[in-house]
């Protein structure tokens, strides 16, 4: 294999991306409460898990709330983009980087104030659905201009000389050439989303639990096995969905023609 | 060269996503929403509740009173029942964002210790049911502590560098301004509500001085931290240091968790159930209030948790060695050197959190 | 660089533009001129606001009047620098692989990076706890920097990654066949052109960390206080949101200030190398 060194720098890093996993993954098999060193194998915790209601409403809730604000945020953040990069409306870039850099406190403050007092909307999976997105465009955005920057934009004008409509260039010729970066983007909107605590906090109505929430308050006393089970499935849960995504839709994942 | 449009790309999300959403279960009519901490009522307790009213029994949770507070202030609604600590009840009832109890529906309250009952922060109890108590004291290592030979009865243990020399970096104080500096006023002889200037000032310098040989500012890792061992005195609740002991049993360690509240004095917090005005369900609220003040049922979160518990027909269904326990149940003198929290003005808070990050960044 | 101002205008860039545009202004911008102008307000009895009108600059002479909000301040950009540099350097090689890996696998060793955050942050914090704790390295400031580079190391590597894809080999080759070894090929070719990478994982990067509370107050000792930590605790401790407010207009200024410079920086800087682009 060629350049040894860049396999062994990059196994390093994915070594310590994983780390901490197999802590997890190992811990939800062990046959101790206290989570601190390995006692024996046991798949109780993974059986406590199945029957925990609350906690599998959870894990959908959250599942949903993700996979549609990922994509509905993969959407408009690609917009932002591509219209920063090539129309370069002046606010674009302060709109868009200002919700990623503004705390997420005050970000989930801020939504609750303006969904209870100014629209008087009752909260639920619809404020966290805009929440969640209104904090991923960002990300999205700041990675697609990231890819267009420094494009040939002469085959756009090729194309428009040869008369394709806008429409077509688009799907032709933009679409494929961003899509790495709409699939990174879609993947951070998504973690961002699955993991988000404390702006769901705040804008989760009653009744409408995420996982994130319900291992907050689980967690506040220690990580119990049952915790790292969940991780350890919803880790295994993410990998099928977007195994299943590729095989309904290869063209995600290998957008480049 | 094939390229599906865009519109397939998102159905292959957004169909499962649609399919998941179908799944979500209709909000029943009769459900009654409590905000409440974590784990403060047992799924046993639970169920026998729901078939008591023929009703279901929603929980949300938060983990700090105001993380709640914080909420509510900010415009959230519906839920019925809050458990707020003394302090919260006060400045609840003062925005005006409780409903009274109808005391008619609630033959159970009887039930109560008196010295519980017509607190300061709710004369009359018109708007909250004591519920839960704890002491914010000191767990420790009995085998280390043991072994070096100190005492455990005194703030001096966290305070003081002549017993924090032989602890350095295995103490762990909250992270909370109020907390500490409760300890310290108490360390020092005034009062938790002390806030004279100058008094405030010697606790500063006391913190700082003993600040080199903590190990961090714990709210929740303290409990793990103790019964792993890596930690050997700690500053915080009651129902976290039985927590801790608890789990050092369970997992066989070969020392133990004790915990004992400082002579000096300390902080209680009172947990009580409160009405919340957004409510929709009042009649359920006061049907669970009653039902929880059952004996029986008022002591599941003492047996759950190792919480203090108010209520005097819960003693005989609460397992002997927690009643028993003193950190838990302070016997009446002691509760005579108990003093609960109550809030500054936002003149006072502003400057005590000035203090605490000074604190914290010198 | 040739904007190409030229397309017709109209249609399609309204359609790409005001979508964005409108859902941000409704659900960013409006809901944080209420917080913006909390920070101009007073704090209630009982925490929250006081009632409208009174309008009062209390929080923001607190603010500047001190020195030691400052000096948090100082610190927390320190911190998210370090994070940032520190991802810089263990995204690129990981970046770099992926984008020369052959096709087929180049999405599932994406898929690898971004996998692991798909379980739960507290879960995976704890699970640094647990391996910081016997290293003796808990409860201080390194292990605060673990935590945030841990935390927002795929921001690095997937926009290093999507730019470093496009990179075109022949030019590589090109300088190869100049004569050109690796190290320079790197420095004078691959490096100039990933910068837009760099900057935009950079900003990803840096701006979150100054929001961070829970990897301080989780993995860092008596002295670990950042920015975020301040903030949370106007809202989550102390009641006083006009402060949180202040403390968090100051941050989003500061941060902008510094993304607006570096932009025109980097547009300065980068004159050189787009006759490559």
């Amino acid at each position: 294999m060629k350049r040894p060194w860049l396999w062994a720098a990059s196994l390093a890093v994915y070594a310590f991306l994983y780390l901490p996993l197999a802590v997890v993954v190992l811990f939800s098999f062990n046959d101790s409460m206290l989570n601190a060193e390995w006692v024996g194998f046991t798949t109780r915790w993974y059986g406590k898990l199945l029957h925990d209601e609350d906690m599998l409403q959870a894990a959908a809730n959250s599942l949903l709330i993700a996979l549609v604000s990922s994509s509905i945020a993969t959407v408009l953040g690609a917009m932002a983009g591509l219209a920063m990069h090539r129309y370069r409306p002046p606010w674009m870039p302060l709109l868009v980087l200002t919700p990623v850099a503004m705390p997420e406190i005050l970000l989930g403050v801020s939504l609750l104030l303006f969904f209870r007092q100014v629209l008087d909307l009752s909260l639920g999976l619809f404020s966290i659905l805009v929440a969640h997105i209104t904090f991923s465009i960002g990300f999205v955005a700041v990675i697609v201009r990231g890819r267009l920057a420094g494009m040939d934009e002469s085959i756009f004008e090729a194309a428009r000389d040869l008369g394709a409509t806008p429409w077509a260039t688009f799907r032709r010729i933009t679409l494929p050439l961003i899509m790495p970066a709409l699939l990174a983007g879609f993947l951070m909107a998504f973690t961002l989303s699955i993991d988000d605590f404390v702006i769901t906090f705040f804008v989760a109505g009653v009744g409408v639990n995420t996982l994130p929430l319900q291992i907050y308050s689980m967690i506040k006393v220690a990580v119990t096995p049952e915790v790292n089970a969940i991780s350890t499935l919803l880790m295994a849960l993410t990998l099928t969905l977007i195994l299943i995504a590729a095989r309904f839709a290869p063209d995600v994942l290998k957008g480049r023609s | 060269m094939k390229s599906p449009s865009a519109q397939r790309r998102l159905l292959a999300f957004g169909v499962p996503a649609v399919l998941l959403l179908a799944n979500l279960p209709a909000s029943a009519a009769d459900t009654l929403y409590l905000y409440n901490w974590n784990n403060y009522i047992s799924e046993d307790t639970v169920r026998r509740f729901e078939a008591h009213c023929g009703c279901r029994l929603n929980q949300d949770y938060y983990s700090d009173n105001e993380e709640m507070l914080a909420k509510l202030e900010a415009g959230a609604v519906g839920y019925d029942l809050l458990v707020p600590t003394g302090n919260a009840v006060e400045s609840l009832i003062r925005r005006q964002a409780l409903r009274e109890l109808d005391k008619s529906k609630l033959p159970n309250l009887r039930n109560v210790k008196r010295e519980f009952l017509d607190a300061w922060f709710d004369p009359g109890n018109r708007h909250s049911v004591p519920y839960a108590t704890s002491v914010t004291l000191i767990g420790y290592n009995v085998g280390k502590i043991q072994e070096l030979g100190l005492p455990t009865d005194t703030w001096a243990l966290i305070f003081e560098p002549k017993y924090l020399e032989k602890l350095k970096g295995r103490v762990t104080v909250l992270n909370s301004q109020r907390e500490l500096m409760a300890a310290a006023m108490k360390y020092l002889g005034h009062s938790v509500q002390e806030h004279d200037p100058a008094r405030w000032d010697e606790a500063k310098r006391l913190i700082l001085r003993a600040k080199p040989y903590w190990a961090a500012f714990s709210n929740s890792t303290y409990i793990k931290d103790l019964a792993i061992g890596t930690v050997w005195v700690a500053h915080g609740y009651s129902n976290d240091m039985f927590r801790a002991q608890q789990d050092a049993a369970a997992a066989q360690r070969p020392f133990s968790i004790g915990f004992a509240t400082p002579k000096e004095g300390a902080v209680l917090a009172v947990d009580s159930l409160v009405l919340h005005k957004s409510g929709r369900r009042p009649d359920l609220a006061h049907r669970f209030i009653d039902f929880m003040l059952a004996g029986e049922n008022a002591a599941d979160v003492s047996n759950l948790i190792g919480a203090g518990n108010p209520n005097a027909a819960a003693t005989p269904y609460i397992l002997p060695e927690i009643a028993a326990n003193p950190g838990i149940f302070p016997p009446p003198a002691e509760l005579k050197r108990l003093e609960m929290l109550r809030d500054f003005d936002p003149k006072l808070r502003r400057t005590l959190s000035r203090m605490w990050t000074e604190i914290k960044v010198r | 660089m040739s904007a190409p101002r030229t397309q017709p205008a109209g249609l399609t860039k309204w359609a790409v533009t005001l979508p964005p545009t409108l859902f941000l202004l409704a659900f960013f911008l409006v809901p944080a001129l209420i917080v913006v102008v909390a920070g101009f307000r007073e704090t209630g009895e009982f925490g929250g606001l006081a009632p409208w009108p009174q309008v009062s600059l209390d929080a923001w002479r607190f603010l500047l009047g001190d020195v030691i909000y400052l000096e948090v301040f100082a610190r927390s950009f320190l911190v998210a620098a370090l994070t940032t540099l520190i991802c810089i350097v263990l995204a690129y090689p990981l970046a770099w692989l992926i984008a020369r890996s052959p096709k087929q696998r180049r999405d599932v060793l994406v898929l690898l990076v971004i996998l692991p955050f798909a379980s739960n942050f507290l879960v995976r914090i704890y699970a640094w706890i647990m391996l910081l704790g016997p290293a003796n390295l808990l409860y201080t400031p390194l292990a605060v920097i673990v935590g945030m580079v841990y935390a927002h190391l795929p921001f690095m590597v997937l926009p290093l990654y999507t730019n470093l894809e496009k990179h075109d080999p022949a030019l590589l080759e090109a300088a190869q066949d100049l004569g050109a070894n690796a190290w320079t090929r790197f420095w004078r070719v691959t490096f100039p052109l990933s910068l837009p990478g760099i900057f935009s994982g950079s900003a990803l990067v840096f701006i979150p960390v100054l929001g961070m509370f829970a990897a301080p107050e989780l993995l860092g000792g008596t002295g670990d206080i950042l920015i975020g930590n301040l903030i949370k605790e106007q809202f989550l401790d102390n009641r006083d949101w006009p402060l949180g407010s202040a403390l968090a207009i100051m941050l989003t200024a500061c941060v902008l200030a510094l993304a607006g410079l570096s932009a025109w920086a980097a547009k300065r800087g980068m004159h050189g190398t787009e006759a490559i682009t």
